[in-house]
C-alpha cells in the first residue's frame, strides 16, 4: 500500500477533531496512534519467536528487529509511569480534606489583612519560580494547588466580596479561580525550570546542541531563560491582578 | 547494605506502592454497593495497577493489550465515578469535604500531611544531588515515598481508620477519573508520531514555504513550527530536536551566524506558550481540571490563551532583536 507522506497527519486531525468534539480523549488518542502508525505502514506486533508462522498473524508482524505498534503503546505507557504517580498522594489529601484542610486554608489567609487573589496567585508564581530556581522539582498541582492555593485564594475571595462563606460565592468566581490557580502553578513551574543548570529543560537542550554540533556552557543557556522568565513574571502579575479587577467590578 | 537501600529507594517500590494502592482502590469500588459500574470501574483500576507493578517486566506487547482493554472500557463506559455515602450535599459543585465523619474545627495542624508531600520530595531530591545521582528520579521516587509518609501523618493526626483514608483516596481519584492515564497515552502517541515522522514532515513542509534569505520570516517560522509542533505532541521536549535539527540550525544559526545557545533556549521557551495551549499536555492542562473538579474540562487552557498569546510574539521578537544586535 503505498500512500503519500503526508497520509500520515491523519491522526491530527482525528486529535482535533476528537477532542473539539469531546469524544473521550483516551479513545480520541489511542485511536489517532493507530491510525498514524498504520498509515506509516508500522506493523501491529514486533516478530516474536514462532509468531511469524501463525497464518492469521503473518500479514500484522513486523520484520525482525522492527518494533510494532501495540508494542510502542505498551513500551511508552509503561515507561511514563510516573506522569501518573500522584495518585499515591490522594489518599492523604482526601483525608485532610474531609478533616478541613481546605477551610483551614481559606480561614489562614482570611487574617492577612493584605492578601489578594491577585497577589497570592502571583506570589505562588513566584515561589515556584524560585523552586525552579533551586532546582527543586515537586509536583504543584496536587501537592499545593488543591490542598493550599485554591481555597486561600478562594478565601481571599470571600473576603473581598464580604460573603458569608466561600459556599457563597457566584460559580463563575469559584470556577475562574480554579483555572488561575493551575495557571499560576504552570507559569511559575514552565519558565523557572530553565533557571536552573540541572534542570531538564536545559539539560535538553544542550544535549540537543552537542548532537547537531555545538558544545555550549549550560550558563549560558541558563542566562538566555533569564529575559523569558522575566517577561513571564511580569504577565502572570498582570494576568492576575486583572482577574481580582474584573471580579470586583461586577459585584 | 548501600545496595539494599537503593533497591528499596527505587522507582521500582514507588510503581510497586502506586500499583498496591490502586488494587485498593479497585477492591473498594468493587465492594460499594451504590457504585454505578462497580465491575468496569473496578477492572480498570486494577488493570493500571497491574502495569504500575509488573510494567517494567511484562513483554511490551503484553503491556499494549491491556492498555487496549483499558480504552475500551473506558469507550464503553464502563468506568464511572462512585456516589457520595450520603446524599444530603446538594453543594457538590466545589471541591469541599467528602460527607462522613469530620472534626468540627481544624487546627493548623491538618496541613501537616499535606506539607510532608513536598518536605519529603525535597529531601531525596537533595540527597541524590549531594550523593551524584540521577535527580530527576530522586524528586519521583520522593513524591512517592512522600505520599506514603503524607498516610501516616494523615492517620495518626485524624486518628481515622485505614479504610476511610483509603476509601476517600478512592472516591478522590475516580472523581478525576479516567483522564488520569491520559499523559500516559498521549506519550505513546508521541512515541509514535516520531516513528511515523511527523516532525520531519512538519519541519519539511516549513522549509519549502519560506524564503531563505530573509532572517524575520525565518525566525517567525522556527517559532511557529516550534510552537505548532509543540501543540501537536503536547510537549516542548519532543518538539525541540526536531526543529533545532530540521529548521533552527540549518537556516538560522548556520546561514546568519547565530549565537546556538541564545537561539536553542528561546526556541524552548516558544515552544512552552503552546504547552499553555493544547490539550495534548494532558498532565498540565486537563489532569489538573480534573483534579479542580472544574465544570469545564478545557478553564485552564482558556485562562491560559491570552497569557501564551502575549508570550509567544515576544519570543519572535526577542531572538530577531538579539541575533541583529550581536
Amino acid at each position: 500500500m503505498h500512500l503519500p507522506e503526508w497520509a500520515r497527519l491523519a491522526g491530527l486531525l482525528v486529535v482535533a477533531v476528537g477532542f473539539a468534539l469531546r469524544i473521550k480523549p483516551t479513545l480520541v488518542v489511542v485511536s489517532a496512534a493507530l491510525l498514524t502508525g498504520l498509515l506509516a505502514s508500522i506493523p501491529l506486533l514486533t516478530s516474536a519467536a514462532g509468531l511469524q508462522h501463525v497464518p492469521v498473524l503473518r500479514n500484522v508482524i513486523g520484520e525482525p528487529g522492527q518494533e510494532g505498534l501495540i508494542d510502542m503503546l505498551g513500551r511508552a505507557f509503561a515507561e511514563n509511569r510516573l506522569m501518573t504517580l500522584f495518585i499515591i498522594t490522594l489518599p492523604a489529601i482526601a483525608l485532610s480534606e474531609r478533616f478541613g484542610l481546605q477551610r483551614q486554608s481559606a480561614k489562614l489567609i482570611g487574617r492577612i489583612r493584605v492578601a489578594t487573589v491577585g497577589r497570592l496567585l502571583f506570589v505562588y508564581q513566584l515561589f515556584r519560580v524560585l523552586m525552579g530556581i533551586l532546582s527543586l522539582r515537586v509536583n504543584g498541582h496536587p501537592t499545593f494547588v488543591r490542598p493550599l492555593v485554591y481555597p486561600m485564594a478562594l478565601g481571599a475571595a470571600r473576603i473581598r466580596d464580604s460573603a458569608a462563606s466561600t459556599e457563597e460565592l457566584p460559580e463563575s468566581t469559584v470556577e475562574r479561580i480554579k483555572a488561575a490557580s493551575a495557571a499560576s502553578e504552570n507559569y511559575g513551574n514552565f519558565y523557572g525550570q530553565n533557571l536552573s543548570p540541572v534542570q531538564p529543560g536545559i539539560l535538553l537542550v544542550y544535549s540537543v546542541l552537542k548532537g547537531l554540533g555545538y558544545t555550549v556552557s549550560v550558563w549560558r543557556l541558563v542566562a538566555y531563560a533569564i529575559p523569558i522568565a522575566a517577561i513571564s513574571l511580569l504577565l502572570g502579575a498582570l494576568q492576575f491582578h486583572l482577574l481580582g479587577k474584573r471580579r470586583r467590578g461586577r459585584e | 547494605m548501600t545496595h539494599l537501600i537503593q533497591v528499596v529507594f527505587s522507582l521500582e517500590t514507588v510503581y510497586l506502592l502506586t500499583g498496591l494502592v490502586l488494587f485498593a482502590f479497585a477492591w473498594l469500588t468493587f465492594a460499594d454497593k451504590c457504585h454505578p459500574a462497580p465491575a468496569g470501574s473496578a477492572l480498570f483500576w486494577a488493570i493500571l495497577g497491574v502495569i504500575f507493578i509488573l510494567g517494567t517486566h511484562l513483554p511490551h506487547a503484553i503491556t499494549g493489550f491491556l492498555v487496549l482493554i483499558l480504552v475500551a472500557l473506558d469507550g464503553a463506559n464502563r468506568v464511572r465515578p462512585g456516589v457520595a455515602e450520603q446524599d444530603d450535599s446538594p453543594t457538590a459543585n466545589s471541591p469541599g469535604p467528602p460527607p462522613g465523619p469530620r472534626v468540627g474545627n481544624p487546627t493548623n495542624r491538618i496541613f501537616f500531611p499535606v506539607l510532608t508531600i513536598p518536605l519529603v520530595t525535597i529531601c531525596f531530591t537533595l540527597t541524590f544531588r549531594l550523593r551524584h545521582l540521577d535527580v530527576t528520579q530522586g524528586a519521583l521516587i520522593g513524591l512517592g515515598f512522600g505520599g506514603l509518609a503524607a498516610m501516616f501523618v494523615a492517620l495518626r493526626l485524624t486518628r481515622a481508620p485505614l479504610r476511610t483514608l483509603l476509601d476517600d483516596g478512592r472516591r478522590l481519584n475516580e472523581c478525576m477519573g479516567t483522564v488520569n492515564i491520559l499523559p500516559q497515552l498521549l506519550a505513546s502517541l508521541g512515541v509514535i508520531f516520531a516513528a511515523a515522522g511527523v516532525g520531519q514532515l512538519i519541519a519539511r513542509g516549513i522549509v519549502n514555504v519560506v524564503p531563505r534569505d530573509h532572517l524575520f520570516l525565518l525566525v517567525v517560522a522556527n517559532c511557529l513550527g516550534m510552537f505548532l509542533f509543540t501543540i501537536v505532541m503536547g510537549n516542548s521536549f519532543a518538539a525541540l530536536p526536531v526543529i533545532a535539527a530540521g529548521v533552527l540550525v540549518p537556516l538560522i544559526v548556520v546561514p546568519f551566524h547565530v549565537d546556538p545557545a541564545m537561539a536553542a533556549m528561546i526556541t524552548l521557551t516558544a515552544g512552552s506558550s503552546g504547552t499553555l495551549i493544547t490539550p495534548m499536555a494532558a498532565n498540565f492542562n486537563i489532569v489538573p481540571a480534573a483534579l479542580l473538579e472544574l465544570k469545564n474540562p478545557y478553564a485552564v487552557l482558556k485562562f491560559q490563551l491570552p497569557f501564551a498569546l502575549v508570550l509567544w510574539p515576544l519570543h519572535v521578537l526577542l531572538m530577531y532583536v538579539l541575533i541583529r544586535l550581536s
